[in-house]
């Protein structure tokens, strides 16, 4: 039997974290509770359905877009709880800093980056007989690279630099990286029409 | 990870990897490069396999070896590839130190 990774435990006890934390924030400012209810149902029926794939006989593609979505899940819950938190810390006096959840969210986005950069040479569609294996390969490891040093040094920006600075330069990473990536698929394309 | 470490420790199917690196070649191909037989080179890419750093695709009557890592296991083979990590051989490796630090012969053009 196939050993479930470990978003699939990870993802349930994050967004019952969340959850919790909301109903408490709920009962301090009640004013935002709508959204994050709604945030939260969406999240639990995407999970839900995750599950349902994981555990049905659906072939091997279905799971991995599965493990995707979970993985996804988790970062999301991971940025609600941590959101919630230093929203509750900071009603109840417990914390000043008022720039410390934007950082917190801005830095575990830079690790869902890294994280879905890294899986990107494994993710990838297989080759067909009409692919140039090695373009395709260079292209994959190449994209995984460049995604996963934006990512890194997305988050890094946002733990080192000043609020005021690290907004503009983790957006000229984010944009940065984007592009990179897409000349390349685009010299790819042209190669590839060329030799058509 | 564990598999990850076990395939990686051994000095032919790292050399398998970074041939790999290249581009995707055939099981025919990668077991001409090395001075071992046909069932060791196939226990070293059930190895690899086992560990999913690489991906079998059958094309006709050969079947075609590709890469399937991600960055962090790319990363980890280029740091063990330069700082050197010898392990004892294991099962599938039994034959390596007949090739061991013997570099891969260059890949001919059109395989």
């Amino acid at each position: 039997m196939a050993t479930r990774p470990l978003s699939y435990r990870l993802a349930p006890v994050l967004l019952a974290l969340s959850t919790l934390l909301a109903i408490w924030t709920w009962y301090v400012q009640p004013q935002h509770a709508s959204a994050w209810a709604i945030t939260l149902a969406l999240l639990a029926i995407m999970m839900l359905a995750g599950l349902a794939v994981r555990r049905s006989k659906s072939g091997a593609a279905s799971r991995r877009a599965a493990d995707s979505v979970m993985v996804g899940i988790v970062f999301a819950g991971l940025m609600l709880a941590s959101s919630l938190g230093l929203k509750l810390a900071t009603t109840l006096g417990a914390t000043s800093r008022s720039d410390l959840a934007q950082r917190m969210l801005m830095v575990i986005l830079g690790a869902f980056f890294t994280f879905t950069g890294n899986a990107l040479p494994k993710t990838l569609t297989p080759l067909t007989a009409k692919c140039d294996g090695t373009r395709v390969q260079t292209f994959q490891r190449f994209a995984g690279w460049t995604w996963v040093l934006t990512g890194l040094t997305f988050a890094t920006a946002w733990l080192v630099l000043p609020v005021h600075l690290a907004q503009p330069v983790s957006l000229v990473l984010l944009l940065g990286g984007m592009l990179i990536i897409g000349m390349r698929i685009v010299r790819l394309r042209r190669t590839r029409q060329r030799e058509a | 990870m564990n598999r990850v470490f076990k395939a990686l420790s051994d000095p032919t199917r790292r050399r398998v990897l970074q041939l790999l690196r290249e581009r995707p070649l055939s099981a025919g191909e990668l077991a001409d490069r090395f001075a071992v037989s046909k069932p060791t080179m196939s226990a070293h890419f059930s190895v690899l396999q086992d560990a999913d750093l690489i991906e079998a695709e059958k094309r006709g009557r050969t079947i075609l070896y590709r890469l399937k890592m991600s960055v962090l296991e790319d990363a980890l083979l280029g740091f063990i590839q330069t700082v050197g990590w010898e392990t004892k051989p294991d099962k599938a490796g039994g034959k390596v130190s007949a090739i061991e630090g013997e570099q891969p012969r260059p890949l001919k053009g059109n395989l």
